[in-house]
């Protein structure tokens, strides 16, 4: 909800419904234009944002909803307070926006019911975003630079920092590696100490984009699949995702400790991830309308490994040592990537041959949700799978204590 | 049988005090109590207080306790917003779109073999000022806003009242009992403490 409380009088101007098409404002005194800090334009007939609007220079909350909206001139980066711009039920796409509009200081920004086919990379820059609704547009997919870290960020040095982080970081700053750098960067990893050297100077890390988001409304797209780079986002706790064409959950979404309502329904979800156990304060997860599997289906396709994985599976699992400067970087980064078998009684691990398991879990003690396992092979299975055929299967190694999960609503 | 002559209450306070002496009586006539609540034009300024939503999930805020014949409350619906499936514990249930819309499915109740789901019977959307009812004899249901731009706000009406459901998981009708707990009562903010 937008509805931005507690004003009253001079500083609230409401001009709706009034089949405007332009803005006018010779009716309205200086003084007035000063002093309004929320502005209502609601279904009148802009096709274009009004450049008459920056007179309001203390404007903190704006709503041009339902009108038609083509285009957002620049002359809103004016309006150097706002805070709050609402432009539901329009025409806007991805062209609509100017160009430095992720200079705003925008807190919330509520697109939807427009046109926008992709996200726009604008809204990538807004520092103090901490809401941001683009439902019922039209959207396919959702950017992995959603977490990006902003252009100017180069090199990142870390000293002594968390275990439990250093796995995670190395893990990104890996992948950024690849994506930005050549070979010339070397990585060494020195008892949770990580040095990166390059060419150019070491400069400060800036705060990704997007680093203080809480509400992300994304229902009501064409979005078939979610970015692992979502799991990034800190803080936000509140996901939407309904109405969409989502196959699967990246695992990643596990480590989203702050999310607190996950919004799935309807889309064409089969399983889920089985970490979406781990997500403890998770207490709103919506999961009607999605085809999600009701009897346990033993899946038996299984490609036997390639010489690469057996090679890389037999590193892993015997600890064999070795240093980055051993073996060439695609190399390093393959073996970078095993997965732990979730068998515990299994010391293993694979790379890309594995044998899906889909393993029913009694969530919040109210229904039988189809988890995913990746076991490394068809002998490896879980511990508790004693009757895989049977869908009465309830344990889990790492189930959930009731209480923690009882106000989840699988609606 | 003679009907009680029905004016159509302008204001919210008209359709309270109206429903307070239709539910002096004993019995309730539904399809009275349907159309009265119909008949009432929905003034926002006169719910606005009442009207509290939450991001996370869909709110109920209690407007008045009926001489505790009947629970009259407020449901606030954000954008995505959807209730589980739910009976309404042997007690009639109106519900009344006070702004935007909301989408109802009915479903049968489940029965021991259930296979492919539980059944639907119908869904409909209903718009501003309509009034729904629903009671155990006719079926579960589960209502939704599923609109992405528009909140909607509904006005409940439950004789008996009661704070305790079942809700049911549409793929295998299992059935859970869940207590209900109001989000604001009188307009003031009541938070829930869990027991848990």
């Amino acid at each position: 909800m937008d509805v931005y409380e507690g004003l009253e009088g001079e500083k609230v101007l409401n001009l709706s419904r009034l089949n405007l098409d332009n803005l006018d404002l010779d009716d309205v005194g200086e003084e007035r234009k000063r002093d309004t800090q929320q502005l209502f334009l609601v279904y009148n007939r802009f096709i274009m944002l009004p450049g008459s609007i920056c007179h309001f220079s203390n404007l903190v909350f704006l709503d041009i909803s339902c009108n038609r909206l083509a285009f957002i001139c620049e002359d809103i980066l004016r309006l150097s307070k706002l805070k709050t711009l609402v432009a539901k039920n329009n025409r806007l796409d991805e062209f609509s926006l100017p160009k430095d509009f992720g200079t705003m200081s925008l807190e919330v920004l509520n697109f939807s019911g427009n046109r926008f086919e992709e996200f726009p990379s604008e809204f990538l820059n807004l520092q103090r975003l901490q809401s941001l609704s683009l439902g019922g547009n039209r959207l396919k997919s959702i950017p992995a630079e959603i977490e990006q870290l902003t252009s100017g960020s180069k090199v990142l040095v870390y000293h002594g920092f968390r275990p439990e982080c250093a796995t995670k970081l190395y893990m990104q700053i890996t992948v950024q590696l690849a994506l930005q750098f050549s070979l010339m960067c070397n990585v060494i990893l020195r008892h949770f100490s990580l040095i990166i050297q390059t060419q150019t100077d070491f400069t400060k890390l800036k705060h990704a984009a997007l680093h203080i988001l809480e509400l992300l409304y994304l229902g009501g797209n064409s979005i078939t699949s979610i970015p692992p780079e979502l799991a990034n986002l800190p803080y936000l706790s509140y996901l939407v995702l309904c109405d969409n064409r989502i196959q699967s959950i990246p695992p990643q979404l596990a480590q989203m400790n702050s999310l607190r309502s996950l919004s799935l329904h309807n889309n064409l979800l089969t399983y889920l991830p089985r970490e979406i156990l781990s997500l403890f304060q998770l207490q709103e997860l919506s999961l009607r309308g999605n085809p999600l599997v009701v009897r346990f289906v033993k899946d038996m396709t299984y490609d036997p490994p390639s010489l690469l994985e057996l090679a890389g599976r037999t590193v892993k699992s015997r600890n064999l040592p070795y240093k980055p400067e051993d073996l060439p970087g695609n190399l390093v980064r393959y073996l970078d990537l095993a997965s732990k078998c979730p068998n515990p009684k299994c010391g293993g691990v694979y790379f890309d041959s594995c044998v899906r398991h889909i393993k029913f879990v009694d969530f919040c003690g109210k229904y039988r949700l189809p988890l995913m396992h990746y076991l490394c092979s068809p002998e490896c299975s879980s511990p508790c799978s004693s009757n895989p055929q049977s869908d009465a299967d309830s344990e889990d190694e790492s189930s959930v204590p009731a209480h923690r999960m009882q106000k989840v609503l699988l609606g | 049988m003679e009907q009680t002559e029905v004016m159509k209450p302008e204001t919210l306070n008209d359709l309270i005090k109206v429903l307070h002496q239709i539910f002096s009586s004993d019995t309730v006539n539904v399809e009275e109590v349907q159309n009265l609540m119909e008949s009432y034009e929905s003034k926002p300024q006169e719910w606005m207080a009442y009207a509290q939503f939450d991001k996370f999930r869909y709110t109920r805020n209690l407007v008045d306790e009926g001489n505790g014949k009947f629970n009259l409350m407020i449901l606030c619906w954000g954008e995505g917003h959807g209730s589980s499936i739910h009976d309404h514990t042997d007690s009639h249930c109106f519900m009344k779109l006070l702004q935007g819309q909301l989408k109802e499915t009915l479903f049968e109740w489940p029965d021991h073999k259930i296979n492919g789901g539980m059944t639907k019977k119908s869904e409909r959307v209903l718009q501003e000022n309509q009034c729904a009812y629903i009671s155990d004899s006719i079926g579960l249901h589960q209502v939704e806003n599923v609109s992405h731009t528009e909140p909607a706000v509904s006005l409940h009406l439950y004789s008996p009242q009661f704070d305790h459901c079942n809700t049911f998981d549409q793929r295998t009708g299992h059935r859970n009992t869940v207590k209900m707990t109001f989000w604001s009562k009188y307009g003031e903010r009541t938070p829930f403490v869990s027991s848990y």
